[in-house]
């Protein structure tokens, strides 16, 4: 258990150290009691040309430029890099490193521990550390720490039992998802056989098809085109022309009505950005606001150089009016069989020259127009060069079509499956098991979501929708070094995993929003904690299975130790 | 008008003014900065200014004003009489003291000059002078007074003037340009163009007199927002000359250098007076005579030898030009005997003329009797004057639990840890949100355990909403600033629509006092509290603060009282802290951002919301220092600029310089990406660390310092004319300034890059450097070598300086450590010391319990002598430190003889000590190990 700063435990002790407990300074650990053990004189640890009699060890005054003479008070702490450079420590200062880990704290009834030497005798009772309360033993300004080690120990020793346990369940939860996404990937290696299966055979389908197309076309070459009746073809295209020009006139009409919800929008838009112009808090000194106003400022100047389009406006009217005998295009004259009228085909293209002049160059016009428009928009397609076909061939290509489309369908599926196959999901792709699920956390004024290697997102109590915080953009590694909790809750200290999530929702007045997400280990998937660690900049940290290793323990002892 | 001078040598003049006029040009300047009015955009700025160039360029001019003889009546010290003005036809007398005059609008405020600022802004040091004598012939009477009758006040009659002489010399005229002027009571007469309707005749219109502009006179509108002036235009106005006085100080809040700057032409010039009006100003400008938070309208003259000084008692918005005139008596003498006059011109909007004079002769005298009157800064908790972590905001418990704990980790020392507004359920203040900060107490708790405080900020705006209980008791108990038409006031702020509480009236403190307790406001007791927005800043009123026209208790309008409206603020915290709960008597903590004469008695300024520049950083100390001449030493800015990102050198050296500001806290936006000082990384942190614990060692220096202001009022830091008066070519220099009396010379590095400082040297006295004894001696410039890692600081022979150099997590848990006790050896051989202490945090002071020690190091002997005077708890107190000592007395500049020595007898015992000999330019030293000698008791340290 670590529970705060500078804290060491020491896991195991021989017995042969411990017996020469009784003759140990204040403060000195088993491991230092060597240098401790002369009755007549005492060596500075460090600096063995300094020697000093066993009265100066403890005597509140410090003497060895490595602090060893007193390992039971707070004497030598101004030797530190951190502490200003002084005449009294330049021999140390540069380099200045204590030789002893902190006050030994023997905690009986609990595990030994060192506590820095600078919370010694300040009058605080640490009994994270020292349980025993011997940190506080001169007792400064009437402090009293009675030794709390077996309570604390009993509670750490029940609370261990239970860490230990769910340490244990972790680890056979996270072998489950190992063998859970072993199984994920065997499945995906399997649809892969199967598509690549089907491609094969639907490719082979393809060819045939393609062959039997290229026959039919080949044969229909040859027949003459005749027309279809005497004297009909003008009715034919009127027929098509309005049928034509009504889908155009509805298009137009589509885009009007779209056109004008989306002036009502703009308007609404710069009423409420007008609105906020007036009622923004000017003190509030926001960059963002200032540039978002200022830009407001210029677009409201230059809008009054929009063009007035009323004119437009009833032209587009006019032309949305349905054709009638006396508006538009009468089509009842060209509907209406002419037997006499055989006319070359040709004209029929040049329909418009039959109709009124004044109608007719408008109608050329702005049919031209609209047309182009709707084409270049992507909303009529251009198939102004399609010829007419026989049945036979467009059967016989649709089919070809069909089973072509089928075959690309199919590989690209296969192309998803094989990245997916090639993607990185963690050590032993552990994550594989856990895509698209998702872990949430109440935390304060929102809720946070987390789904894996998917997005994360937050959702304020205070109402609003969801924030996109990030999406799943790659994995890292990062060194961190926390507290764990007494629930075994928290990063701890060292390398850990984290998941990059990247381009989420754009902050105002600040970047995408973006999450590091940061993975301990636990026996279920929790979010522990949310922090804005810098403006949209989240880091969550979060306890999973999947990033558990045997032999938690010893790794964490260790690096405490280096911190020391 | 009242003259007056304290200390107790003092005396006073009041005069009764009967009659005025004035007559007025119109000058154009343009309008220069957006949101705040420049003088032109001030009607009584404007016009004063005008009546000052009419003076100026009427050679015949004389001042209107004259005292009537027969009215002059001598008793106990007060002079009384009444000055006449010659008036003009148009002019009415003057019944506004009477009520004898009618207001516009219906206006039902008091028709009164102000006259209550003394109420909230003296303390002290009024009573009157047993020795001070008059005599009086035709044109004048002498008023002698002051120490052995060294000073004396020379009124003339006509024109009304006063000359200040100390020993029969003059250092401060009263109307010596004739620019006194008060703006009479008169009826508006309407001349507005009516509406000309078809067909009618144009009504004939009043015609304004020759030479008058009434044009600011009545209605007068800024940024959209129209001051409806109800009582018209009644400003007031005196110059005063300071001959022979080069420099001026003072009259803080402003961004600029401490010796201030003219403001009607010369090198340099601001274009406009210096202002006094609160407000907050955002991104304010560096070197501006612009207005800021606060206003101290105390200014100090310096020339060789000779310190003087006045308060101009007004708290309406007030305006000073300042013009500095050189004239040489004997063009011969190639500016030997040239001397420069400093001419100063202050006009207020409204109140009266109210002025004390001191004569000084030294700044001390001058500091002490200012502080005598407005009082002395208080003596603070001792958290207080350690190291504060602040951002606007911490964002939960958990956040600042967070933060608490990795400070501890990184072994890294602070006290306090703040809240801005966001703590709060939707900016109601006394409530917590209940969503980030679901346990208060929690939070509390795990900072007691490291003896660490919190501080909540509580704004003087209410905000306006149902179901929230402090504003429908503000609005029933009718406890709120009303606006012009006797209605609750209601203005923009933080939380939107919000009132605005009325501390003048006593109802509504002891309404406040209650909201504190820890049954109204869920804390413990090491909450302290922040007011900001207290000008108080409103963000739709005009100049961001209120409007003039807004009535305060007993119908006082705003005009008159604002500058004055921050400290009634503060005063209302002041007093529900005092004793949260019953019998739980602490020392407050409160910080203001905005101030008057008298809030140093209440807590700690800050400098505002400051950029995270360079140009920010070099600001801080002068307007510190300058702050600190003023009275109100506990002054800091926040340490790596409010707004924007520092650049982790610059947070760094911000820290250094930090470390020597009275109010030292990290502060920052909410924009601005988090700086806590662990998050820097090496080699800043480290540096940073080192920076923190340096404050930390000194601490015992810091707090003798503060304790020191409290009883005389010297500043904290002390610039080098008020430790040299006598050095006139380094008057203006406010870039370096001693520790208190701790002879520590600091001049910490505020430019980008910079990697050296040259650090001016007033005297002949040895210097080290504070961290490797580097010797520096001789007057002038001297270079010490500043890399980002090391503060430029030398310490002063001469001096003892108390330190306590082990690291803890709070100044609190240092309590109990010893003390190291630098002896640096001057030229003599001596040196001498003192060493403030007591518990930090209650009273208990007051009765004896401190310790106060005076330590003299003299012909090879060291001793702690008392200083204090025995009271009801002394005794007590020292048995609880009896365990407390002196852990090693290091000597600096130690003789060489003493290379032999192994000890030094302490009484009867001995303790070792080592010696160090002279290397290269860096001086011996000798360190005592461990004398054991109590720190509450006399001892000798022989050797």
């Amino acid at each position: 258990m670590r529970q705060i700063d500078a804290l060491v435990l020491i896991g195991t002790l021989s017995t042969s150290i411990l017996a020469a407990e009784s003759s140990r300074p204040r403060g000195v650990g088993p491991e230092y009691a060597k240098f401790y053990k002369s009755t007549d004189s005492f060596t500075c640890i460090s600096n063995p040309s300094i020697k000093l009699s066993p009265s100066q060890i403890n005597d509140d005054y410090c003497d060895c430029p490595d602090g060893s003479d007193e390992p039971g008070t707070s004497a030598c702490t101004y030797i530190s890099t951190l502490s200003p450079p002084q005449p009294l420590n330049a021999a140390t200062s540069k380099n200045a490193s204590l030789a002893l880990p902190g006050f030994y704290c023997k905690n009986k009834g609990h595990t030994p521990s060192y506590i820095p030497h600078t919370y010694v005798n300040d009058g605080v009772c640490d009994y994270e550390i020292c349980c025993d309360g011997s940190d506080e033993w001169a007792g400064v300004g009437s402090t009293k720490c009675e030794d709390k080690c077996k309570e604390i120990g009993k509670e750490w020793r029940k609370l261990d039992e239970i860490r230990q346990k769910s340490a244990r369940a972790a680890l056979q939860k996270k072998a489950q998802l190992v063998k859970e996404a072993a199984a994920l990937r065997a499945g995906v290696q399997s649809n892969i056989g199967k598509l690549q299966a089907e491609i094969q055979v639907q490719e082979a389908k393809a060819a045939e098809l393609k062959r039997v197309y290229e026959e039919v076309e080949r044969r229909e070459r040859g027949k003459v085109v005749k027309s279809a009746g005497k004297g009909s073809k003008v009715t034919v295209l009127a027929g098509l022309a309005k049928a034509r020009v009504e889908e155009l006139r509805n298009a137009l009409t589509g885009i009007v009505t779209k056109r004008d919800t989306l002036k009502e929008r703009v308007a609404k838009l710069e009423t409420i950005l007008a609105t906020f112009k007036e009622e923004r808090n000017p003190n509030f000194n926001d960059e963002g606001v200032k540039r978002a106003v200022q830009a407001w400022e210029d677009y409201a100047a230059n809008k009054g150089a929009e063009a007035d389009d009323s004119a437009e406006d009833r032209d587009i009217e006019s032309i949305s009016k349905p054709d009638s005998e006396s508006e538009g295009i009468n089509w009842a004259e060209w509907e209406t069989e002419d037997e006499e009228s055989d006319v070359e085909a040709h004209l029929v293209y040049k329909f418009e020259e039959y109709l009124p002049a004044p109608v007719r160059t408008w109608v050329h016009q702005r049919l031209t127009d609209l047309r182009i428009l709707l084409i270049e928009n992507g909303i009529l397609a251009d198939n102004a060069n399609s010829g007419s076909e026989s049945k036979a061939v467009s059967d016989a290509r649709s089919a070809y079509q069909t089973v072509n489309d089928e075959v690309g369908t199919k590989q690209a599926s296969l192309g998803e499956l094989e990245a997916d196959l090639t993607k990185d999901y963690g050590t032993d792709d552990i994550f594989r098991a856990l895509k698209d699920t998702c872990v949430s956390k109440d935390s304060g004024e929102y809720e946070y979501e987390l789904c894996w290697l998917g997005g994360t997102k937050q959702k304020s109590k205070k109402g609003g929708g969801n924030t996109g915080m990030g999406n799943f953009v790659r994995f890292d590694k990062i060194y961190v070094d926390e507290e764990v909790g007494a629930d075994g809750k928290g990063l701890g200290q060292g390398e850990r995993t984290v998941l990059m999530y990247e381009n989420g929702q754009h902050c105002w007045n600040g970047p995408n929003r973006q999450t590091t997400v940061v993975l301990a280990c636990a026996e279920t998937d929790e979010i522990w904690k949310v922090q804005e660690q810098e403006k949209c900049m989240y880091r969550m940290d979060v306890g999973t299975p999947t990033v558990c290793e045997k032999e938690v323990r010893s790794q964490g002892d260790k690096a405490s130790k280096d911190e020391l | 008008m009242r003259v007056s001078s304290p200390p107790s040598y003092q005396w006073t003049a009041l005069f009764v003014l009967l009659s005025a006029f004035c007559t007025l040009f119109t000058p154009a300047v343009s309008v220069k900065y957006e949101n705040f009015k420049t003088c032109d955009q001030a009607g009584f700025c404007k016009r004063n200014r005008a009546y000052a160039d009419e003076a100026a360029a009427t050679s015949s001019w004389k001042a209107p004003f004259a005292l009537a003889p027969d009215t002059l009546s001598w008793k106990n010290g007060q002079l009384k009489g009444t000055i006449l003005k010659t008036i003009n036809t148009i002019g009415e007398t003057e019944k506004r003291q009477k009520g004898e005059i009618e207001l516009r609008h219906n206006s039902k405020v008091r028709k009164e000059r102000y006259n209550e600022v003394e109420s909230w802004a003296i303390v002290g040091g009024l009573g009157l002078s047993r020795n001070a004598a008059e005599s009086r012939d035709a044109e004048k009477t002498t008023v002698t007074y002051g120490p052995d009758g060294k000073f004396e006040a020379v009124i003339t009659f006509a024109p009304f003037g006063i000359d200040f002489k100390r020993d029969s010399a003059t250092q401060i005229k009263f109307n010596d340009r004739g620019l006194i002027n008060i703006e009479q009571w008169r009826p508006k007469i309407d001349r507005g163009v009516p509406e000309k309707k078809e067909g009618e005749e144009e009504t004939p219109v009043p015609e304004v007199p020759a030479g008058e502009d009434e044009s600011t006179w009545w209605d007068e509108s800024f940024g959209g927002q129209t001051d409806s002036k109800p009582k018209g235009p009644e400003s007031v106005s005196l110059d005063i000359t300071f001959p022979g006085y080069e420099h001026v100080f003072g009259i803080p809040e402003h961004a600029g250098p401490l010796s201030l700057r003219e403001t009607r032409g010369g090198t340099g010039a601001h274009t406009d007076p210096y202002r006094l009006y609160n407000a907050d100003v955002f991104e304010y400008i560096m070197d501006s005579s612009m207005t800021l938070y606060g206003a101290i309208p105390f200014m100090q003259a310096q020339k060789k030898d000779s310190t003087v000084g006045v308060f101009w008692m007004n708290a309406a918005e007030t305006w000073i030009d300042i013009i500095k005139e050189k004239e040489a008596h004997n063009p011969l003498s190639l500016g030997i005997g040239s001397k420069t006059d400093t001419k100063t011109h202050w006009f207020s909007e409204s109140g009266l003329i109210d002025v004390f004079v001191f004569l000084g002769p030294t700044p001390k005298d001058v500091t002490k009797a200012y502080g005598e009157l407005t009082g002395y800064t208080q003596l603070p908790q001792e958290f207080a004057i350690a190291y504060h972590q602040c951002r606007w905001n911490y964002n939960s418990d958990e956040d600042v639990k967070d933060v608490d704990r990795k400070m501890s980790k990184h072994q890294i020392p602070y006290d306090v840890i703040w809240l801005d507004i966001e703590y709060t359920d939707e900016k109601k203040y006394f409530t917590w949100d209940p969503l980030t900060f679901t346990n208060p107490i929690g939070m509390l708790e795990q900072l007691d355990k490291s003896d660490r405080k919190l501080v909540a900020i509580i704004d003087p705006h209410i905000k306006n909403t149902d179901n929230y209980p402090v504003v429908s008791e503000l609005k029933s108990k009718d406890l709120a600033v009303h606006n012009k038409d006797g209605n609750i006031y209601e203005g923009w702020c933080w939380p939107g629509s919000s009132h605005w509480i009325d501390c003048f009236n006593p109802a509504a403190i002891k309404w406040w006092i209650g909201l504190f307790k820890y049954s109204a406001f869920t804390s413990l007791p090491n909450l302290f509290i922040w007011n900001d927005m207290n000008e108080p800043s409103v963000f739709n009123g005009p100049e961001t603060t209120m409007p003039k026209d807004n009535i305060h208790h007993d119908n006082w309008e705003h005009r008159d009282v604002h500058n004055l409206n921050g400290l009634t603020f503060v005063n209302a915290t002041y007093q529900a802290m005092l004793e949260r709960k019953k019998g739980e008597i602490r020392r407050p903590f409160v910080l203001t951002r905005s101030f008057y004469a008298g809030s140093q008695r209440m807590g700690a300024m800050w400098t505002g919301d400051n950029q995270a520049n360079w140009d920010h950083l070099a600001a801080g100390f002068p307007m510190i220092i300058n702050n600190g001449i003023s009275g109100f030493p506990f002054a800091g800015a926040d340490v790596g600029g409010f707004f924007g990102n520092p650049e982790k050198d610059l947070l760094t050296r911000w820290y250094q310089a930090g470390a020597f500001y009275p109010f030292f806290r990290g502060h920052a936006h909410i924009d601005t990406r988090r700086r806590e000082p662990y998050l820097a990384g090496e080699p800043y942190t480290g540096i940073i660390t080192q920076a923190l614990r340096l404050r930390y060692a000194l601490l015992p220096a810091w707090y003798t310092a503060f304790h020191e202001a409290s009883v005389n009022g010297t500043p904290i830091l002390r610039p080098h004319y008020f430790v040299y008066p006598s050095d006139e070519s380094a008057f203006a220099i406010d870039d370096q300034f001693f520790v208190g009396s701790t002879g520590l010379l600091a001049k910490p590095v505020v430019t980008e890059g910079a990697t050296s400082v040259d650090i001016y040297i007033p005297d002949s006295e040895v210097y080290y450097d504070y961290f490797d004894f580097e010797k520096y001696q001789g007057q002038g410039h001297k270079t010490v070598q500043a890399p980002l890692e090391k503060i430029p600081l030398l310490m002063q022979g001469g001096h003892i300086i108390p330190r306590k150099d082990r690291p803890r997590r709070s100044s609190g848990l240092m309590k109990w450590d010893p003390y190291t006790l630098v002896v640096v050896l001057g030229n003599e051989g001596t040196a001498s010391g003192k060493l403030y202490v007591d518990d930090g945090e209650t009273f208990d002071y007051q009765t004896g319990a401190f310790i106060h020690r005076s330590f003299n190091f003299k012909n090879g002997v060291l001793a702690s002598s008392n200083l204090g005077t025995k009271g009801k708890l002394t005794d007590k107190y020292i048995k609880t430190m009896k365990n407390v000592g002196v852990e090693r007395v290091v000597i600096v500049g130690a003789p060489k003889e003493w290379a032999s020595k192994a000890s030094v007898k302490v009484g009867g015992a001995e303790a070792g000590i080592e010696f160090h000999a002279e290397e290269g330019g860096k001086a011996a030293w000798a360190v005592v190990k461990n004398p054991k000698v109590a720190i509450g008791e006399d001892w000798k340290i022989e050797f």
